[in-house]
C-alpha cells in the first residue's frame, strides 16, 4: 500500500486527464465528475500520506534504461517536504474543481477545461513528487503545457492566444538554464537524484566556480516558472485565463514551484555564497517592483497578480537568505489567502459579468456579504494583520534577513508596507463606497460550489500559521527550521508598524474615491519592461531573424547556390554564342581554319 | 608553244576552287551557293585529273586510282545535287524564299 | 518476409502504370506494407544483436562480393517502422490528382518502395541505389503536382542532391578503397563486425570522412548544404514532403550511424584546418542548423516554408547526437530521427489540408481554424508540441539523451559548449512554431476558416496513429530503445 500510493496520487490525474480529453469530451457533466473524482483521489491520498511512518517513501520506474552508463528514472519519493506541497497542490486543487464546477458552468469547452486541469495536476503533482532533476524538469515543462492550454482556454481571443505563447516562452527561457544546470550537474557528479547528488556533493565543491555557474543555471528555471525579475512579464498577463486557474496555476501552485524547487536543490546552492546573494537580491528587487506596479493596477485580477509577483519575491529572497524553511512557510500560507484572494475575485468577476475594472466596482460589501467578509480575512492575511497566518511566515522571512542582511530586510519591510497599502486600496476602492456602474449595483453573493471553497480557505489563512496546525503539516524538525533565526522583538514590531502605515494611508486616500487620486505613470505602466522588451525583441530576436532570413535567401541559396549553378550557366551562354547560326560563317570558319592549319603544316 | 605543265592545271583548279569558295562565302542565293558547291567539286576534279594524267607509272600507263576517284566524285555530286535541289524546293515551299539570310531558325 | 515487403509496393506502382487500380489499391498497398512492417516488428528478436530476416542471393558480379540481400536490425527496424506509418498517412492523407492520378499514386508507391529497400538492404550498392529509387518520383512528383515555382524547385532539389549523391558515391568508393583489400566487401554485414572497426589506418580516414559527411550532409539539408530544403518542401505536394522530410531524409542520418560511425570512428579528432578537426567542423555545421537555420525560421510567414525549415533546423540535433560518438548520443539520435519522422509528416499533412482548404499557406490570411476544424487543430497542437521537444513526446525523450550523450564525455573541448549553444534552440523552435500554431489556429476564426470542414472516418484515424507513436515513444522510450539498444552497441565497440 504504501509503495503504490504515490502512484494513486500522481496517476489518479492522469487518468482523468486522458479519459477526458479523449472519450468523455461529449459529456461534460462526466468529464466534470472524473476529474472531481480524480482529485479527491489525489487530496484522499495525500492526506494519507502523512499518516506514513517513514520520513521518506521511494518508488521508481525505469523510463530511460541504457544499461549502467545512463538511467532515467521516474521516481516518486514522499518527505516532509514533499507532504507540505502535496497538501497545498491537492488540497487548493480540489477546491478549485468545486468552484469551477460553477463558475464554467456556461462554458461551451468545459470538458477541454477540466481535462487540462486535471493535466495540470498531474504534472504538479508530478513536481511535487520527483526524486529526481530529470524527472523534475519533465514535470516542470508538462507544467508550463497545461498552463499554455489553460491561459488559451479562451483561445479566440487574441489576448489569451499571446498570453498563452508569452507564458510559456518565458518559461521556456528560464528551461533554457535549468536544463544546462542539470546537465552541469550530472557530468560533475554523475548523478540525477537528490539524494545521490547530496550524497556527491563534493565533486561539485571542489570547483567554487562550477558550483555558483551551476546553481545559477538551475536558479534560471526557478526564475521562469516563479516570474521573477526579469522573466516575471508572463504573469500579469496569464491573467486572460479563467480565475479558477488563476487562483490554483498563477498564485497558488505552478507559480510556488520555483521555490520549492529551489528548497529542495538549497543543499547545492548553499555552498556558494555567491549564487545565494544574487538569489536573494532578484527576490528583493522582484518584490519591490511588483508591490510598486500594484500600487496602480486597476484589473482587480492585475492587482492580485503583481502581489502574487510581490511574495514569491518575498519567498525567493528568504531562500537567498538562507531560510529556506521559512520560504516553504510563506509559501504554504500565502497559498491559501492568494488563492482565497483569486476565488474571491472571480466570484466578483462572476457576479458583474465579466467586469474586472474595480473602479466600475464599489459598495460590493452590502450586496455581496460573504464573499466580502472571506475576501477581508484574504486581504488581512497578506498584509501581514497579526495573528493572521501571512504575518506568521512573512516574519519568519524578515526575522532571517534581518539577521543575514540589512538591505533585504529594508526591501522586504518597504515590500510589506506597499502590500498593506495596494490590498487595503483594492479592498475599499471594491467593496466600499457606492455601486459605481449598475452591474455593481446589482452584486450578489454566488451559489454555494463557490461560497464554500472562499470560507474553507479563509479558514485556512487564519489557522494555517499557528504553531499547532503547520507544525503537523510540516513535521517537527522543519517546523524548528522556520524559527531557527534567533528571536527579536524588533521585528514583529516594525512589520505590524508597516502594515499600519501602509493600511492608514490607503484608508486615508482611497476612502470614498471615485477614480485613482494618485497617478503614476511609471507604476501603472509596470516600470516599461513590457514595453521595453518588445523592443528588445523586435530589436535582436526579430532583427536577427530577419537578417538570417535575408542572408539564407539572397546569400546562401541567392549567392552560392545560385552563383554556382549561374556560373555552369553563363559558361554555356558564351559557348552558345560560337552558334551564330550562320552557315556561310561557319563556312568561312572552316575555310580560315583550312588555310590556318595549311600555312602552319607548311610553313 | 610551251607545253603545258602540271602546275598550269593545278593553277587552274585552284582559281576555280577559290571561285567557288568565294562564291559559297559570298553569294545569298542558296542556288547560286549550291552552284558555287559544285565549282568546287569540280575544281577538284580537274586537279585529280591532271594528277592522274602527269603521274605515269613504270608500265608506262596513268595512275587510274584518282580517275575512279573522279568518277565517284560525279556520281556522289550527283545524288547530292538531287537531294539538295529538293530540300531548296521544299525550304522555297515552306519559306518563299532562297535567301539565306532569312533563313536563320536555328539561331539562338 | 522482406522481399514481400519490398514487392508489394513496387508491384502496386506498376500495376498503376499499367493503368490498373485506383486510389483504392494503393491504400490497399500502404496498409500490407504497415501489416507486414508490424509483423516483422513483433516477430523481431530484440535481444540480439545483428540481422534479422535476411534474405541474399547469389553474387551479381563475379570478383566483386556484390549482392542482393536484404535484412534487418533494430535500427533499420525502427526506420522500417517510420516509413511504414508515414507511408500509410502520406497516402491516406493525399488530395486527389487532377491530372494522371495513377501516375501520382505510383510515384509515392516507389517513394515508399524505395525507403523500404533503402532501409532493409545490407547492401551497400543496394542501400545507395534505392535511395536513388526513392529520389526520382520524388522529383518528378515536385515538377507535375508540385505548387508555387514547382519547376525551380524541382530542378534545384533533383541537382542539388544529385550533386550530393554523386558526392557520396565517391565517399562510398573512397571508403571502400581504404579498407585493406582482403576485407574489403559491399555487406554490410561484414563491415559492421568488430575486427572491422579499428582496421583503416587513422591517417587514411580524413578523406573517406569528408566525402561521406558533406554528401550524406547534402541529403540531410545539413547547414550550409540545406537550401534545396525549403523550397523542396514548400512547393512539393503533401506526400512527398510528408515522406521526403520524414523518411527519405533520414536515410543519410543512417547511413553517418551505419558507416560513418563504426568505420571511421577517429577521422573526427583529425585536424582540417589549423586546430579546428573535423568534428569542430561538424559541430560548427550543426550549430549552424540549429541557430541560423532557427532564426530564419522565424523570419518565414508562410506555414510550409515554417515547417520546412523547422525540419532542416533539427537535423542539427540529430547530427549533434551522431557527433557525440557515444551510447547516449546515438541513441538519441536514432530515436529522434523516429520521432521526428513521425513529428513533421504530421505537421505537413495538416498543412496540406489547409492548403486544400483555404489554397494559401500564408501565415497572415490564416487564423481561429481550431473552432472549425478541432480535430486537425488538435493533431498540429501535439505535433508542434512533439517536434519543440515537450515531454510525453518521443522527441523529447530524444532530445534529452542527446544532451546528455553530448554533454557527457567531451570528444573535442567545443562539444560542451555547443550542447548548451544547441539548447538555446529549444527556445527558438518554441518561437516560432507556437507563433505558427496561434497565427494559424488560435485567434478570432477567418471568414473562410469558419467553413472548413474537419478530417473524417479513417483519415482520423491514420493521422491519429502518428500522433499515438510518437506518444508512446515519450511514455516508453525504454521499448524503443530496447530495440536500438544491441545495433548501436555493436556500432560502437
Amino acid at each position: 500500500m504504501d509503495h503504490t500510493l504515490p502512484w494513486l496520487i500522481l496517476l489518479a490525474p492522469l487518468l482523468s486527464a486522458i479519459l477526458v480529453l479523449l472519450f468523455a469530451h461529449r459529456s461534460k457533466s462526466l468529464s466534470v465528475s472524473l476529474s472531481l473524482a480524480a482529485v479527491f483521489v489525489s487530496l484522499i491520498g495525500s492526506l494519507m500520506a502523512f499518516g506514513i511512518s517513514p520520513e521518506a517513501l521511494s518508488t521508481t520506474f525505469t523510463w530511460i534504461d541504457l544499461g549502467p552508463i545512463f538511467k532515467l528514472n521516474i521516481g516518486l519519493k514522499i518527505d516532509a517536504l514533499t507532504k507540505v506541497m502535496l497538501l497545498v497542490v491537492t488540497g487548493i486543487g480540489a477546491l478549485v474543481h468545486i468552484y469551477s464546477t460553477v463558475y464554467m458552468a456556461e462554458d461551451s469547452a468545459k470538458s477541454r477545461f477540466f481535462g487540462s486541469l486535471s493535466l495540470f495536476m498531474f504534472s504538479m503533482l508530478g513536481i511535487v513528487l520527483a526524486d529526481n532533476l530529470a524527472m523534475m524538469f519533465i514535470f516542470w515543462e508538462l507544467v508550463g503545457v497545461s498552463s499554455f492550454l489553460l491561459i488559451g482556454h479562451w483561445y479566440t481571443k487574441e489576448s489569451a492566444a499571446k498570453a498563452a505563447n508569452k507564458a510559456f516562452l518565458t518559461n521556456r527561457i528560464g528551461d533554457f538554464g535549468f536544463m544546462a544546470g542539470i546537465l552541469l550537474v550530472w557530468s560533475t557528479t554523475g548523478a540525477l537524484g537528490f539524494s545521490e547528488i547530496q550524497n556527491s556533493i563534493g565533486k561539485l565543491t571542489e570547483n567554487p566556480t562550477l558550483l555558483t555557474i551551476t546553481g545559477l543555471c538551475l536558479f534560471c528555471g526557478a526564475v521562469g516558472k516563479s516570474a521573477q525579475l526579469p522573466l516575471h512579464v508572463w504573469l500579469p498577463d496569464a491573467m486572460e485565463g479563467p480565475t479558477p486557474v488563476s487562483a490554483l496555476i498563477h498564485a497558488a501552485t505552478m507559480v510556488a514551484a520555483g521555490v520549492y524547487m529551489l528548497a529542495r536543490i538549497f543543499f547545492l546552492l548553499e555552498p556558494s555564497a555567491i549564487a545565494l546573494t544574487v538569489i536573494a537580491w532578484i527576490g528583493a528587487i522582484t518584490a519591490l517592483m511588483a508591490a510598486l506596479m500594484a500600487t496602480q493596477q486597476n484589473d482587480i485580477k492585475r492587482v492580485l497578480a503583481y502581489s502574487t509577483l510581490s511574495q514569491l519575491g518575498l519567498m525567493v529572497a528568504g531562500i537567498g537568505v538562507g531560510a529556506w524553511a521559512a520560504s516553504m512557510f510563506h509559501l504554504f500560507t500565502h497559498a491559501f489567502f492568494k488563492a482565497l484572494l483569486f476565488l474571491g475575485s472571480g466570484a466578483i468577476i462572476h457576479a458583474l459579468h465579466h467586469e474586472q475594472d474595480i473602479w466600475k466596482m464599489g459598495g460590493l460589501k452590502s450586496t455581496m456579504p460573504k464573499t466580502f467578509i472571506t475576501f477581508l480575512i484574504g486581504t488581512l492575511a497578506l498584509s501581514g494583520f497579526p495573528g493572521l497566518a501571512g504575518f506568521f511566515s512573512k516574519d519568519a522571512i524578515l526575522l532571517s534577513a534581518y539577521h543575514k542582511s540589512s538591505g533585504i530586510f529594508v526591501v522586504g519591510l518597504v515590500t510589506s508596507l506597499l502590500t498593506a497599502f495596494y490590498m487595503t486600496r483594492l479592498l475599499i476602492v471594491t467593496f466600499l463606497g457606492k455601486g459605481r456602474t449598475e452591474a455593481a449595483k446589482h452584486g450578489h453573493d454566488c451559489p454555494a460550489q463557490m461560497t464554500l471553497p472562499l470560507i474553507l480557505l479563509a479558514v485556512l489563512s487564519v489557522i494555517a500559521g499557528y504553531p499547532i496546525f503547520a507544525e503537523f503539516v510540516f513535521g517537527h524538525e522543519n517546523f524548528h527550521a522556520v524559527h531557527a533565526a534567533p528571536h527579536t522583538i524588533l521585528v514583529p514590531i516594525l512589520a505590524i508598524g508597516v502594515f499600519i502605515i501602509g493600511t492608514a494611508s490607503a484608508l486615508a486616500i482611497y476612502k470614498g474615491k471615485n477614480n485613482d487620486p494618485i497617478r503614476i505613470s511609471l507604476f501603472s505602466n509596470r516600470f516599461y519592461i513590457d514595453e521595453f522588451y518588445a523592443a528588445l525583441i523586435a530589436g535582436t530576436q526579430d532583427m536577427l531573424a530577419s537578417l538570417s532570413g535575408w542572408i539564407d535567401r539572397y546569400l546562401v541559396d541567392g549567392v552560392i547556390v545560385r552563383g554556382l549553378s549561374g556560373a555552369a550557366q553563363g559558361t554555356g551562354y558564351l559557348f552558345r554564342l560560337l552558334q551564330f547560326g550562320n552557315l556561310q560563317g561557319y563556312a568561312f570558319l572552316f575555310g580560315a581554319g583550312v588555310v590556318t592549319v595549311l600555312y602552319l603544316l607548311i610553313k | 608553244m610551251n607545253q603545258l605543265t602540271l602546275n598550269n592545271y593545278l593553277l587552274a583548279s585552284g582559281l576555280l576552287f577559290t571561285l567557288g569558295f568565294a562564291g559559297v562565302l559570298l553569294r545569298r542565293n542558296i542556288i547560286i551557293i549550291f552552284m558555287c558547291l559544285e565549282l568546287m567539286l569540280n575544281a577538284a576534279n580537274l586537279s585529280l585529273v591532271a594528277f592522274s594524267r602527269f603521274h605515269v607509272g613504270a608500265d608506262g600507263l596513268p595512275n587510274y586510282n584518282a580517275q575512279v576517284l573522279v568518277f565517284f566524285i560525279i556520281t556522289v555530286a550527283a545524288a547530292e545535287v538531287a537531294v539538295g535541289l529538293a530540300i531548296i524546293v521544299a525550304l522555297y515551299r515552306a519559306r518563299q524564299t532562297t535567301h539565306v539570310e532569312d533563313i536563320q531558325s536555328l539561331k539562338f | 518476409m522482406l522481399t514481400i515487403l519490398l514487392l508489394v509496393p513496387i508491384l502496386g506502382a506498376v500495376s498503376l502504370l499499367l493503368g490498373k487500380g485506383d486510389r483504392g489499391l494503393t491504400k490497399i498497398c500502404a496498409l500490407l506494407q504497415t501489416a507486414l512492417t508490424l509483423t516483422i516488428w513483433f516477430a523481431y528478436d530484440r535481444t540480439k544483436a545483428g540481422y534479422q530476416f535476411t534474405f541474399a542471393s547469389d553474387p551479381l558480379l563475379p570478383g566483386l562480393d556484390l549482392r542482393f540481400s536484404l535484412g534487418v536490425d533494430g535500427l533499420s527496424l525502427l526506420l522500417l517502422l517510420l516509413s511504414a506509418f508515414v507511408s500509410l498517412a502520406a497516402v491516406w492523407l493525399a488530395p486527389k490528382a487532377e491530372k494522371r492520378p495513377q501516375l501520382y499514386d505510383a510515384c509515392i508507391l516507389l517513394i515508399s518502395a524505395g525507403v523500404t529497400g533503402a532501409f532493409a538492404s545490407q547492401d551497400l550498392f543496394f542501400f545507395y541505389a534505392f535511395h536513388e529509387l526513392a529520389l526520382i518520383p520524388t522529383f518528378l512528383m515536385i515538377g507535375l503536382w508540385g505548387s508555387g515555382e514547382r519547376q525551380a524547385a524541382a530542378w534545384k532539389i533533383t541537382v542539388y542532391l544529385a550533386l550530393g549523391s554523386i558526392i557520396l558515391l565517391i565517399g562510398l568508393v573512397d571508403l571502400f578503397l581504404a579498407i585493406p583489400s582482403p576485407n574489403r566487401s559491399f555487406d554490410l554485414v561484414k563491415l559492421q563486425q568488430i575486427e572491422m572497426h579499428h582496421l583503416i589506418p587513422v591517417a587514411k580516414q580524413l578523406r573517406p570522412w569528408c566525402f561521406l559527411t558533406v554528401g550524406f550532409g547534402i541529403l540531410v539539408s545539413l547547414f550550409p548544404f540545406h537550401s534545396w530544403a525549403p523550397t523542396g518542401y514548400a512547393s512539393a505536394p503533401t506526400p512527398v514532403a510528408m515522406l521526403h522530410s520524414g523518411v527519405l531524409k533520414k536515410f543519410g542520418l543512417y547511413g553517418m550511424l551505419r558507416l560513418v560511425v563504426p568505420l571511421l570512428p577517429d577521422a573526427g579528432k583529425l585536424p582540417v584546418y589549423s586546430n579546428w578537426t573535423a568534428m569542430d567542423l561538424l559541430l560548427l555545421a550543426l550549430l549552424g542548423n540549429i541557430l541560423y537555420i532557427g532564426l530564419v525560421t522565424i523570419a518565414q510567414r508562410k506555414l510550409d516554408y515554417v515547417i520546412a525549415y523547422s525540419s532542416v533546423m533539427h537535423m542539427g540535433y540529430i547530427f549533434l547526437g551522431i557527433a557525440s560518438l557515444n551510447l547516449i548520443g546515438l541513441t538519441g539520435s536514432a530515436l529522434l530521427m523516429f520521432a521526428h519522422g513521425l513529428s513533421v509528416a504530421a505537421l505537413f499533412a495538416v498543412a496540406g489540408a489547409i492548403r486544400e482548404r483555404e489554397g494559401s499557406l500564408s501565415l497572415d490570411r490564416l487564423g481561429g481554424a481550431a473552432k472549425s476544424v478541432p480535430f486537425l487543430g488538435i493533431c498540429f497542437a501535439m505535433a508542434t508540441f512533439a517536434s519543440i521537444g515537450l515531454p510525453g513526446f518521443a522527441n523529447f525523450a530524444s532530445e534529452t539523451m542527446v544532451f546528455f550523450g553530448a554533454f557527457k564525455d567531451p570528444g573535442s573541448s567545443f562539444i560542451r559548449t555547443a550542447t548548451i549553444l544547441s539548447l538555446w534552440g529549444v527556445v527558438i523552435s518554441a518561437v516560432y512554431m507556437l507563433r505558427a500554431y496561434k497565427s494559424a489556429f488560435l485567434g478570432a476564426p477567418t471568414e473562410s476558416s469558419s467553413k472548413w470542414a474537419d478530417l473524417t472516418g479513417s483519415s482520423k484515424l491514420v493521422l491519429g496513429s502518428l500522433i499515438t507513436l510518437l506518444l508512446l515513444g515519450g511514455f516508453f522510450p525504454k521499448y524503443f530503445i530496447s530495440y536500438l539498444k544491441p545495433t548501436l552497441e555493436l556500432a560502437l565497440r
